[in-house]
């Protein structure tokens, strides 16, 4: 009978017994999934690393499988890796990219301060910034901006 | 992840030049651990030599089987073989480590990170772009500072793993190298998931993560850096991971 057999029995031209470890994973509706998992892995490879795992993390897994299958199909040569490279080259930019923002903001805030002070000095100002809980202007200025970093 | 334990280029492989065993020579270490003759011409030769090459080789045949390597090996070019037995090699290490995501973890924690990133980034430009625009003299400053920012963790640190992971976040990956920034929306994420109809992903080009001699280094690199330890084969499928439920 071959309607109600999984996508992995339809490929692997068997019965698709009731207990088959791959039918709630690899529905008969995408054989695509199961086809690209089997030339990776095999099927027999795929069903071992499903059956060692409990039963509410084989969606999981099967789910990675196929994306690792999927990118190695794509990418023979580096598969997810090329990924994960190209993922630690745009992490390093964007840190880059924040230090020097950073950088950038100390500057204009060592700059505002100075002009802070030089404002306070001329138009005897007093603290611009709330006093503390014993009525003392709080030392801690909010141009302070190197309380933002760690 | 620690450092690296998958084949270097050093340990046997000479980028396709190296021992191609039988002869005198001794089995390689696939061989070796097949147990079966090393012809001249082995392809697994090259790659895996006859001390270390056994342990990376068992890793690589518990999960993708010899003989599919051997295929996939096939049908990559020569000069490129060298890296694609790396990368294999540390697939299979990390889906050892960890059967139910494997080397998945490592690009949702990356992933993760990026996204993290992006938000501290934009939030600084946007502060910075205040502290830029001229302003009058100090009015009394805002009643609370948000909390400094740091650059978030690397992404070897567990500790930003969720417990489990929702697969149907990841989104086409290789599409565009610039992916991650451009913040590509169009892409169904749900379709590694079990969950829908399961629509297979859109193509991706083979070409954007393989382009040039950089990438090879830097995955040289990063498998180096960033590999998990070869594990042994044995016991290690029933071994769930720690952040596992």
């Amino acid at each position: 009978m071959n309607s109600g057999r999984c996508a992995a029995c339809k490929h692997l031209r068997r019965r698709c017994p009731s207990d088959c470890v791959f039918s709630p994973y690899f529905p008969a509706n995408n054989p695509r999934r199961f086809a690209y998992v089997h030339k990776i892995y095999g099927a027999s490879n795929v069903g071992k690393i499903l059956k060692d795992l409990p039963v509410n993390r084989q969606a999981e897994a099967a789910d990675s499988l196929y994306y690792e299958a999927y990118c190695r199909i794509k990418d023979p040569v580096y598969g997810c890796v090329g990924l994960i490279t190209i993922l630690h080259q745009q992490i390093y930019n964007a840190q880059c990219q924040l230090a020097r923002i950073q950088a950038e903001i100390a500057a204009l805030g060592t700059q505002s301060q100075s002009e802070v002070q030089q404002y306070q000095q001329v138009e005897n100002v007093g603290p611009s910034f709330l006093p503390d809980q014993n009525g003392v202007p709080n030392s801690t200025s909010y141009y302070d901006l190197s309380t933002w970093f760690d | 992840m620690s450092s690296s334990s998958v084949p270097s280029s050093s340990s046997g492989a000479a980028g396709g030049g190296g021992s191609s065993g039988g002869g005198g020579g001794g089995p390689c270490g696939a061989c070796k651990f097949l147990r079966r003759k090393c012809v001249a011409g082995c392809i697994f030769a090259p790659y895996f030599d006859s001390e270390q090459g056994a342990a990376h080789f068992a890793a690589v045949h518990k999960v993708f089987g010899a003989s599919n390597v051997s295929k996939l090996l096939l049908h990559v070019p020569v000069e490129k073989r060298l890296d694609a037995v790396v990368t294999i090699c540390y697939e299979a290490q990390a889906r050892l480590r960890d059967p139910v995501y494997g080397c998945v973890a490592h690009i949702f924690a990356l992933q993760q990170q990026v996204v993290n990133l992006q938000a501290e980034l934009s939030y600084l430009q946007a502060h910075l772009a205040t502290l830029e625009l001229p302003t009058p003299p100090p009015a009394p400053p805002p009643p609370l500072l948000p909390p400094a920012l740091s650059i978030s963790d690397s992404a070897t640190s567990s500790s930003a793993f969720p417990a489990t992971y929702d697969l149907s976040s990841l989104i086409d990956p290789i599409l565009h190298p610039s992916w991650i920034l451009n913040q590509r929306q169009d892409i169904d994420p749900r379709s590694f998931s079990t969950t829908t109809a399961a629509r297979a992903p859109p193509d991706i080009p083979s070409s954007a993560a393989s382009s040039g001699g950089d990438l090879q280094e830097l995955a040289r690199e990063l498998l180096n850096r960033h590999a998990p330890p070869v594990v042994p084969c044995r016991n290690q499928a029933s071994t769930l991971p720690p952040h596992s439920r």
